[in-house]
């Protein structure tokens, strides 16, 4: 039998995933160990499992280089890769906004120069671009979005918001919601028919897992 | 200056002996598939103009486009796609050949695709084209060729997708979405995206029966029972006429003995501007994407002036090779099998025997070493050839084995006759 390949996010999603994989019978031991081998192997399931960077992850799947990832939406929506989107695995749960000076509220068309500052170029064009039809000027960042309409550096800004403090301490509110955001299950295009059947299992059981969990 | 010169830009690469004897290799075996079903090969130019490729629908964006300006200021391109041209050519200097056409072609086409995963700026596809007819033995018979060239390739390992882009038509037509919601609609099912269709599905007030079918699409794959799970919907008259398409289809692969290979998938949405029927791809291990896709695209023709239905595919030449490689399905070499050196007095003969090797099917080389036999020795141990023959004069032979390392002597008629 051939190895399934599974690529996980490194960060936050790593320990959820490993949880939730672990739950459905799959030996995720080397996984958890301290080792530093790159490549991960559940011998009995034929499974591989690697982690990477999750901004590359929908990449290695596209490229079937792994046939299933485990990444969040926000990743997902920022690469647009062309790939399976099969299932919402509910953790992680956030939401892509924009964000802005509360004086900003429902005036966000009236801008006519609008610079907006964020980690996601993509996600930030296609909200403004397609959805608003208002143009926009990208300011690519790495991190402390929040900073940039404090400093002068953009009007408004697109990003993660969970819990919404960091923006209230900052006297940010948000203005719209672009998209809900949480882990999601991705699957390459030819690995989906290729190996439907031991992927489709891998799905069921994980749905089974979830809605277990929902009615607990 | 020339800081560039010995480089080649990003997504175009030289092919060298081994790849490049292999791939013509391959592509002569596609071609005989070809030919011995009957499509005639064509070959368009690689410059075309922009207008060819520039359509309403927008089937190839533009920005995935290589343009240029020719001399009046009109913009060319590199061929992004080859059906484009031939159906450029139907239209116009084939209109009144033999219809149906079968058109054959193998050549470069050119995009702006992001790298990886065998895919490359210059790429070579392999296809064919039936133009002028529009029933199931035509799609059936376009299958069986992709089927049939797959396997003069190698791979054994393969599957061929089927769908039927009017089925999902009739159904949007029937929950009565607009355009854009649709479009957002097929967006969702090409990526299996379960949740994001539930969500547009409720947002939207469609008959119960209808939602069911609708979440049950991205899962709508696999053997013949899919079309017999839909059948139980209440679908419209457009629905039921492309799955009964498709199962005719497949009963024709069925009788060719093909069933083997393939499989249906209604939930296939992709490019519905561009294609107006059945659609195919072609799926196999080790490499991320299709190997080959197809499908029948009625409207296409008419855009260069005559209306004519028409249907064909296309296979990433380098896709498959990919495939093969990752499979560890062996290449063949380029080889020499002989290497023949000799005297000045020796020549005359020595090229008699050349041509009559290769006369037999040999690969024979002709040493130019200037009669050096030690650099000649070195060289052909170097690029692996078989044996050398040494010409003496013009009657005595001494032949090296450099497999063995025997050498043993012969006389000329000894030689030729073996």
């Amino acid at each position: 039998m051939r190895y399934l390949t599974i690529a996980l996010s490194k960060g936050r999603l790593t320990d959820m995933s490993v949880e939730l994989f672990e739950a459905i019978g799959i030996d995720c031991t080397e996984l958890k160990s301290s080792s530093r081998k790159l490549i991960l192997t559940d011998e009995k399931n034929k499974i591989k499992f690697f982690l990477a960077k999750p901004s590359d992850v929908p990449t290695y799947v596209e490229y079937g280089a792994a046939d299933i990832g485990i990444v969040g939406k926000d990743t997902l929506l920022e690469e647009g890769r062309h790939l399976y989107e099969v299932l919402n695995l509910g953790f992680a749960a956030c939401r892509m906004v924009v964000a802005g000076p509360a004086e900003l509220m429902g005036k966000l068309d009236q801008l006519t120069n609008k610079r907006v500052a964020t980690k996601y170029p993509r996600i930030a064009r296609e909200y403004f671009e397609h959805k608003r039809k208002e143009s926009i000027e990208v300011i690519k960042l790495n991190g402390s979005i929040e900073l940039a309409p404090l400093v002068g550096l953009s009007e408004v800004i697109v990003d993660l918001v969970e819990s919404g403090r960091t923006l209230k301490e900052n006297g940010l509110v948000v203005l719209d919601t672009i998209a809900d955001i949480s882990a999601r299950m991705v699957v390459n295009r030819v690995s989906m028919k290729m190996e439907s059947e031991r992927i489709n299992s891998i799905i069921e059981k994980l749905r089974k897992e979830l809605e277990k969990r929902c009615e607990a | 200056m020339a800081e560039w010169k010995i480089y080649t830009p990003e997504g175009v690469q030289d092919i060298l002996q081994n790849e490049c004897f292999f791939k013509k290799n391959l592509e002569d075996r596609i071609r005989k598939v070809f030919r011995s079903s009957g499509y005639y090969e064509v070959e368009t130019p690689i410059v075309e103009f922009y207008d060819v490729f520039s359509t309403e629908e927008n089937i190839i964006p533009q920005e995935t486009m290589f343009k240029f300006f020719d001399q009046q200021g009109r913009i060319l391109v590199l061929r992004p796609d080859i059906t484009i041209p031939i159906a450029r050519v139907a239209a116009t200097k084939l209109k009144d050949a033999a219809y149906p056409l079968r058109i054959s072609y193998i050549g470069n086409a050119f995009k702006y695709n992001e790298l990886g995963g065998g895919k490359q700026k210059e790429f070579t596809q392999a296809g064919v084209e039936i133009i002028g007819v529009n029933t199931p033995e035509a799609d059936a018979g376009v299958i069986a060729t992709a089927i049939d060239a797959v396997k003069a390739t190698g791979l054994e390992n393969f599957q061929i997708d089927i769908g039927q882009v009017e089925f999902f038509k009739g159904l949007m037509e029937e929950t009565g979405l607009s355009a854009e919601e649709t479009e957002k609609m097929r967006v969702l099912i090409d990526r299996k995206d379960f949740l994001g269709i539930e969500e547009l599905v409720k947002e939207h007030n469609i008959r119960d029966d209808l939602k069911e079918l609708i979440l049950d699409l991205p899962k709508l794959f696999g053997s013949t029972d899919v079309i017999d799970r839909v059948e139980k919907y209440p679908i419209n008259e457009r629905s039921i006429k492309a799955l009964n398409n498709l199962r005719s289809i497949i009963n024709i692969l069925d009788d060719y003995g093909l069933s083997k290979y393939v499989s249906v998938d209604l939930g296939m949405v992709q490019s519905l501007n561009y294609y107006s029927g059945t659609i195919f791809r072609g799926f196999t291990y080790g490499v991320g994407f299709p190997i080959l896709s197809g499908g029948r695209y009625d409207r296409l023709v008419e855009k260069f002036g005559k209306s004519s239905p028409a249907t064909g595919f296309s296979m990433g030449i380098n896709m498959v090779m990919m495939a093969l490689d990752r499979q560890k399905i062996e290449f063949e070499k380029p080889r020499v099998d002989t290497l023949v050196c000799c005297s000045e007095e020796g020549r005359k003969t020595a090229f008699r025997i050349c041509e009559t090797l290769r006369k037999q099917g040999l690969v024979v080389e002709m040493d130019i070493n200037g009669g050096d036999f030690e650099a000649a020795r070195n060289y052909a141990g170097l690029k692996g050839i078989g044996g050398i023959l040494k010409v003496l004069d013009d009657e005595n032979i001494e032949v090296h084995n450099l497999e063995k390392g025997e050498v043993s002597k012969v006389t000329i008629s000894e030689l030729l006759k073996a």
